[in-house]
């Protein structure tokens, strides 16, 4: 025990008296462990915002919509437009979709009192915000009434009112889409960016009566139809009860194609997976490199230390060291190096994700794995380089040692 | 009084192998020192001399042939037990100082005593600096190798070579790369050691040097051709005044 603690200290001499590799080794490792806690933290955050916000369409979403094709790079509507009817009939008889919506999308100008902006108008039914889990900051909702006598309110996004009605309360007031004035009855909460990168407070919402009267004048298809399932484990059975009802509904024979599609929540966020999975990956190879390239700073660093420190060793070796005592030594030493290296490399990490979410307002959770993977990694470097070329100059005669070149 | 035998070589010869060259450094070396002696190794330069030393002082080994130091059979020890050898047997003394750099004199000199296994020595730091006193570097402990003359570093590189206490001191032209007047100052070092009974087995090229030890053994091509006593020993006093002598035209 004595031993190890004069070989110990012998370690942090060599540490001391060589500073400057000390640093540019440590540095190495720093730069590994940081770059790779920040590409693996930003990848995940970038997974876990798209998820959250699928979710915070409702977990148990299903859009029913007219089957399309994709023709020469556009969307081709194939079936007739799902409408009234379809969604009277599914009101009526499903069991397993106990909130259902009919959503009319259109782009329309949204005129203020303080300015004006171009924006998408979702006529929806009250369900919508149930549906889609909206929850209200000011006013209200409007009502299942209101939908059905078809009322001139509207509820706005943070993005909408900030451009509208900067620093004012717009509850009460008055806005024109498309020349109809609506009152604002409630104000959004704020969500962010969507999971394709949309702005989610970019809308406004109106009864789809309304929109359907007003802005279409006449009646015709939905968008599509927004249900949520009786809950999670039950996504499955809506779908197949909405498409029984609908093929039943449009006539389909036994064996043709269904001329509608459903999409659940729990597709959707499969879709995004992948997406955000490549984005991982490709973050991933970013972290790789900067390994790669952290490692063979510590390689360099290393490697030109040889001589000189096989030459220490032969000194060592030649008053009476022995090979354990050498390797003992060099272990520490790495040891040592990779661990304070790698600590300040994961608080430089720590830091850098902070920093980026304070600039972008973009949060990174920091991935515990990443900090595993990147002090792992660097440990091995620092160790393999700093204690393999000791190890092979510790076998070494000590006169081959000490005229090593 | 029958001496004790302190070193004894047997055919001892080391080839060195260069892809297909072979050197021949040393061959059939027979050779007998025993303790107290202080003996001077010179010939020219590519004779074997160092090759020699650093297989008497366990740095190397033999290609055949047998090496006995105080009765031990060398050649049969393993890697650990000559790095005790080396350690508690010998103090080595290289003509390029071998000292770590950035280092101070102190640290250099206590070096051997971290390595050792026997527990003897239990105030490291106090030993090293009597060996620093001993070679007349009281006044420079602190200072790190880098920041002394080749003189002083040699006297460090002794100071470690006595600090454990060995019986054997192994010098390879220690005088090499000091002015005549440190030379003498080191030589005269050595007698005092030798006086004091170490054996010393000293490496040099410079006859007034080799003067100061009891025997000489003259080498070439790997092989012993002389192996005499000196009968008129040098000391210091004596050189000195050979130095201050005009050079003879
Ligand atoms: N590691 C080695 N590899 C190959 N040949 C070597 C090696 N070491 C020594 N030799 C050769 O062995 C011979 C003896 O070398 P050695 O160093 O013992 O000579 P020396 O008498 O000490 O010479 P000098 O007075 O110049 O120091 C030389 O021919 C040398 O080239
Ligand atoms: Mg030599």
């Amino acid at each position: 025990m004595k031993r190890f603690l004069k070989i110990f200290k012998v370690a942090f001499q060599s540490i001391n008296k060589n500073r400057t590799r000390s640093l540019l080794t440590m540095l190495g490792i720093i730069i590994g462990v940081g770059a790779v806690i920040m590409t693996i933290s930003a990848g995940e955050g970038a997974t876990l915002q798209v998820q959250n916000q699928i979710s915070g369409l409702g977990t148990n979403l299903l859009m029913i919509q007219t089957k399309s094709e994709h023709k020469a790079g556009i969307n081709v509507r194939m079936g007739r437009p799902i409408d009234k009817k379809d969604f009277d009939m599914l009101q009526k008889n499903s069991v397993w979709m106990p909130q259902l919506s009919p959503l009319v999308a259109i782009g329309a100008q949204a005129i203020g009192p303080n300015g004006y902006m171009s924006t998408t108008v979702y006529g929806v039914s009250y369900d919508y915000f149930y549906i889609t889990s909206r929850e209200i900051e000011l006013g209200s909702f409007f009502t299942e009434e209101d939908v059905k006598t078809a009322k001139k309110y509207c509820v706005i996004g943070e993005t909408i009112r900030e451009e509208l009605f900067p620093g004012q309360d717009p509850v009460g007031r008055q806005i024109r889409i498309d020349k109809v004035p609506f009152t604002v009855v409630g104000l959004l909460k704020e969500e962010g960016t969507g999971g394709m990168g949309q702005d989610m407070d970019d809308i406004v919402v109106a009864p789809y009566t309304t929109i359907q009267n007003r802005l279409f004048g006449h009646q015709r298809g939905y968008n599509l139809i927004m249900a949520s399932a009786l809950s999670e484990d039950h996504i499955a059975d809506a779908k197949i009860e909405a498409t029984e009802l609908l093929r039943e509904s449009h006539k389909i024979k036994a064996g043709d194609e269904d001329d509608f599609e459903i999409t659940t929540q729990i597709e959707l966020q499969e879709i995004t997976g992948n997406i955000t999975g490549i984005l991982t990956i490709l973050l991933g190879a970013v972290a790789s490199i900067s390994l790669i390239v952290g490692g063979i700073g510590i390689m360099n660093i290393m490697l030109v230390s040889v001589t000189e420190r096989t030459r220490e060793i032969g000194t060592r070796l030649a008053i009476g060291a022995r090979e354990s005592d050498i390797l003992t030594q060099f272990l520490i030493e790495a040891i040592v190096l990779s661990l304070v290296g790698g600590l300040l490399g994961i608080v430089f990490g720590i830091i850098g994700n902070q920093i980026i979410y304070k600039a972008t307002d973009f949060f990174i959770p920091t991935a515990v794995y990443s900090i595993l993977i990147g002090f792992g990694f660097s440990a091995l470097v620092g160790v393999a380089f700093g204690y393999f070329p000791a190890r092979k100059a510790a076998k070494l005669n000590p006169i081959d040692a000490l005229r090593y070149e | 009084m029958p001496s004790k035998k302190v070193i004894e070589t047997k055919k001892l010869s080391r080839i060195f192998k260069n892809g297909e060259i072979e050197v021949h450094a040393l061959t059939d070396v027979d050779m007998v020192i025993e303790e107290g002696e202080f003996v001077a190794i010179m010939g020219a330069s590519g004779s074997g001399k160092s090759t020699l030393l650093h297989i008497i002082g366990c740095l190397d080994r033999p290609t055949s042939g047998e090496y006995n130091l105080d009765d031990v059979r060398v050649n049969e020890l393993d890697k650990n037990k000559l790095a005790d050898v080396r350690n508690q047997k010998i103090g080595f003394i290289f003509q390029s100082y071998n000292l770590l750099s950035r280092t101070t004199a102190l640290e250099n000199v206590e070096l051997p005593l971290i390595y050792d296994r026997t527990g003897q020595f239990s105030n490291t730091k106090e030993l090293a600096k009597k060996a620093l006193e001993q070679v007349g570097l009281a006044d420079r402990i602190y200072h790190k190798t880098n920041e002394l003359s080749g003189g002083q570093q040699q006297r460090v590189a002794i100071a470690r070579a006595l600090v454990n206490n060995p019986a054997l001191i192994l010098a390879d032209e220690p005088t090499g790369n000091l002015d005549s007047k440190s030379s003498i100052d080191i030589a005269d070092l050595f007698v005092q050691l030798n006086n004091k009974g170490k054996t010393i087995v000293m490496i040099t090229h410079e006859p007034e040097i080799a003067q100061f030890a009891k025997r000489m053994i003259y080498l070439r091509d790997g092989r012993i051709i002389s192996d005499k006593i000196i009968e008129d020993r040098s000391t210091k006093e004596f050189a000195l005044k050979e130095l201050e002598k005009p050079v003879t035209p």
